[in-house]
């Protein structure tokens, strides 16, 4: 008898314990989840959600999560035949992937349009296929490369901004051989660091790392004229993580880098002088700077569609974005860069729509993120001098054509 | 006579959720695994799931990086492992050898290991970082900064420095903990017979902790094994895969590029290789106790 009470109450806590966190309080307020990239584009959205949550009598709910956390809780809850989130926010590179295995909706089957005020380029990205297809996510971040200098050292050395990559080789050159310091740093950390920073320098002498039928395309004289040009650029500098590289920058400690706007620019002041990436190499111009967005869209398997697409609506309207660059936001369409109480209180944003405008979309292949492993690896191993230019890239095109077959 | 009972069902019921737990947290996941690991698992089509065999394993055993991220864990391994292990034993043998009031600095000795993983993983990328302070002090004596988590030939060596200053504490903690119980007395015989420090520390101090050794070198072997915090934030397995080790080769394919099936018979894999290393001494001290 005394055993069999013991059993009960030890079952009751057990079950006391165990349905605890489903009895949690509900008010019953519908509430739109977000799962977002963390970083000050969702101090923007915060800013600007009770908007929407007045108008609709609804809660947003904005997760900030970091970018490898963001894409497995994403895959996760596509497993799922009604899905946790309203809405996901995606880097672009992910889109091909996420829209070849039917993540998201087809917006345009819930009336969503991009309209022509989103800059082309960053509308593109949402379409699936690539800038011909159905739009499947909006851009909510029109991030950009840049090239970052530093102005003291500049003007010491009498240079201006170069608008070839030659001018950038002597630029760095010449502050190297008159100060000592850093005159160009790369970003050279395995994976998709050293590829988002050799890209644009590939670009620009009009190479591409696949032909038109998806096949490697790296393994020639372009490729390792570009590939020797970025190491005479890292023996007139050095090879920094992404911290240090700006900080070098900034404090006048090396002379020029690539990057993306808000790594040097913080509201209306920046740490470094700014232009658009070169595009000009032995007479040819070709655009070369990467862009790289992050998109929102709806899942496929979301909760409320009707619902995630007001949002979506009103968080890509240009009165929404205009509000949210005030708070950190990084807008994708052209009355925002355009909006002379905006240009006045940042001086960046004309060129940074250019940049924009003339901007390169990485590969749209949904095997981009196995690719830039590889590829990485191999540029990796050249730039530490661990393998010749010839061999690294010969074994890059092997590995991509690995994965691409 | 021998009694043997069946357990009652209120020892069964204390026993119950603790089994429960374990059977949800750590035999489902196996299991699980090890299931994913003979299908061809992607995270963005769950449902497309065939059985493969042995495939996913194939592919591991083909894959040049599954032997190079297999090489550098066991090269950090048995660096950390032997170096944290030597010296959190003399530094155990020093303070035990100092007497009584040690307690401050046996607390400094461990402060070390109560920092969080990723904040010494930051106080050391800003210390060894090309900027940093370790180059500001070598330039001051007039040589060249070293870029030691962009260099192949230093990035390895700086990631088990940084595993040598975390996880030397641990083991000083259950060295000097194990070295209380040495007693005094054979010390003190072994110093009438003529004994020195060196034959007392190899014939008294090392028998006696014996099996707080073995635990030592086992519990770091296995740790150390599953390094990837530090190379996750340091140095994402460069330069040219000089420093990518197992767990960050099974992160990159898993959550990076969602191929579930491939890195859990990456997984497999790695839990065979553990298991391995641990055996034999979970053996030894089993035998040992009974």
């Amino acid at each position: 008898m005394k055993t069999k009470s013991v059993v009960t109450v030890l079952t009751l806590m057990l079950a006391v314990v165990f349905s605890a966190p489903c009895s949690g309080q509900n008010d019953g307020t519908e509430t739109l989840i977000v799962a977002g990239r963390g970083g000050t584009h969702i101090d923007g959205m915060n800013a600007v959600k009770a908007q929407f949550e007045e108008e609709y009598g609804v809660k947003v709910e904005i997760l900030a999560l970091e970018s490898a956390d963001l894409k497995q809780k994403i895959s996760l809850n596509a497993g799922s035949k009604t899905g946790s989130y309203s809405l996901i926010m995606a880097d672009d590179t992910w889109m091909p992937e996420f829209c070849d295995a039917d993540l998201f909706t087809n917006l345009e089957e819930l009336g969503v349009k991009g309209d022509s005020d989103f800059i082309e380029a960053a509308l593109n990205l949402g379409k699936f296929p690539y800038a011909t297809g159905d739009l499947y996510a909006l851009p909510i971040v029109g991030n950009v490369q840049l090239f970052f200098y530093n102005k003291g050292l500049f003007d010491a050395q009498g240079l201006t901004a170069p608008e070839s990559w030659e001018e950038v080789l002597e630029a760095a050159t010449a502050i190297r051989s008159a100060t000592g310091k850093d005159g160009y740093l790369i970003r050279g950390q395995q994976g998709n660091p050293i590829v988002s920073d050799f890209l644009p320098v590939l670009w620009a002498m009009g190479g591409s790392v696949f032909t038109g039928d998806w096949m490697a395309n790296v393994n020639n004289d372009l490729t390792k004229e570009a590939l020797s040009l970025y190491i005479d650029l890292l023996n007139q500098g050095n090879n920094l993580e992404k911290n240090e590289l700006v900080e070098a920058v900034s404090a006048g400690n090396a002379g020029m880098s690539l990057g993306w706007p808000s790594w040097y620019i913080s509201g209306e002041t920046s740490s470094a002088a700014f232009a658009p990436i070169p595009t000009r190499y032995n007479g040819g111009s070709n655009p070369a700077g990467m862009i790289g967005n992050w998109m929102i869209g709806i899942p496929a398997n979301a909760p409320d569609k009707e619902l995630a697409a007001k949002f979506l609506e009103f968080i890509t309207s240009s009165e929404i974005q205009k509000e949210m660059a005030l708070h950190g936001g990084v807008p994708s369409r052209k009355s925002v860069y355009e909006d002379p109480e905006l240009v006045a209180r940042y001086p960046h944003f004309p060129a940074q729509m250019s940049a924009l405008e003339n901007s390169v979309a990485r590969p749209r292949t949904p095997l981009w993120s196995d690719v830039e492993n590889v590829f990485g690896a191999e540029l990796s191993a050249a730039v530490s001098g661990l393998k010749s230019i010839d061999q690294a890239l010969a074994d890059s095109e092997a590995a991509i054509n690995r994965i691409m077959n | 006579m021998t009694c043997k009972q069946a357990p009652s069902a209120f020892t069964l019921s204390f026993l119950a959720p603790g089994l429960l737990i374990f059977a949800a947290l750590t035999i489902f996941p196996l299991g699980f695994t090890l299931y994913n690991s003979f299908h061809n698992l992607y995270l963005l089509r769950p449902n497309d799931l065939d059985f493969v065999g042995l495939a996913n394993y194939l592919d591991a055993l083909k894959d040049p990086l599954f032997y190079q991220s297999l090489k550098n864990t066991i090269t950090f391994m048995v660096f950390s492992t032997a170096a944290e292990t030597v010296l959190g034993l003399l530094l155990a043998v020093y303070v035990h050898s100092l007497g009584k009031k040690t307690e401050y600095l046996r607390f400094l000795i461990v402060l070390p290991n109560l920092v969080p993983p990723v904040t010494i993983v930051l106080i050391w990328q800003n210390l060894l970082g090309y900027n940093g302070m370790t180059n500001r002090i070598i330039a001051t004596f007039g040589f060249e900064a070293v870029n030691w988590f962009m260099n192949p030939k230093t990035a390895m060596g700086a990631l088990i420095f940084i595993d040598i200053w975390q996880w030397t504490p641990f083991a000083f903690l259950l060295f000097f903990a194990a070295l209380t119980s040495v007693p005094v007395n054979q010390y003190e015989a072994a110093k009438i017979d003529g004994a020195g420090p060196v034959s007392s520390f190899f014939h008294i101090t090392i028998p006696h902790i014996q099996s707080t050794l073995v635990m030592v070198v086992l519990l770091r072997l296995i740790d150390s094994f599953r390094l990837f915090d530090k190379v996750n934030i340091l140095t994402k397995g460069g330069p040219a895969n000089a420093t990518v080790t197992i767990t960050q080769f099974i992160y990159q394919r898993g959550v990076g590029n969602l191929r579930i099936g491939y890195a859990s018979a990456l997984s497999v894999c790695m839990t065979l290789i553990v298991l391995l290393l641990g055996i034999p001494a979970i053996l030894r001290n089993f035998r040992k106790e009974n």
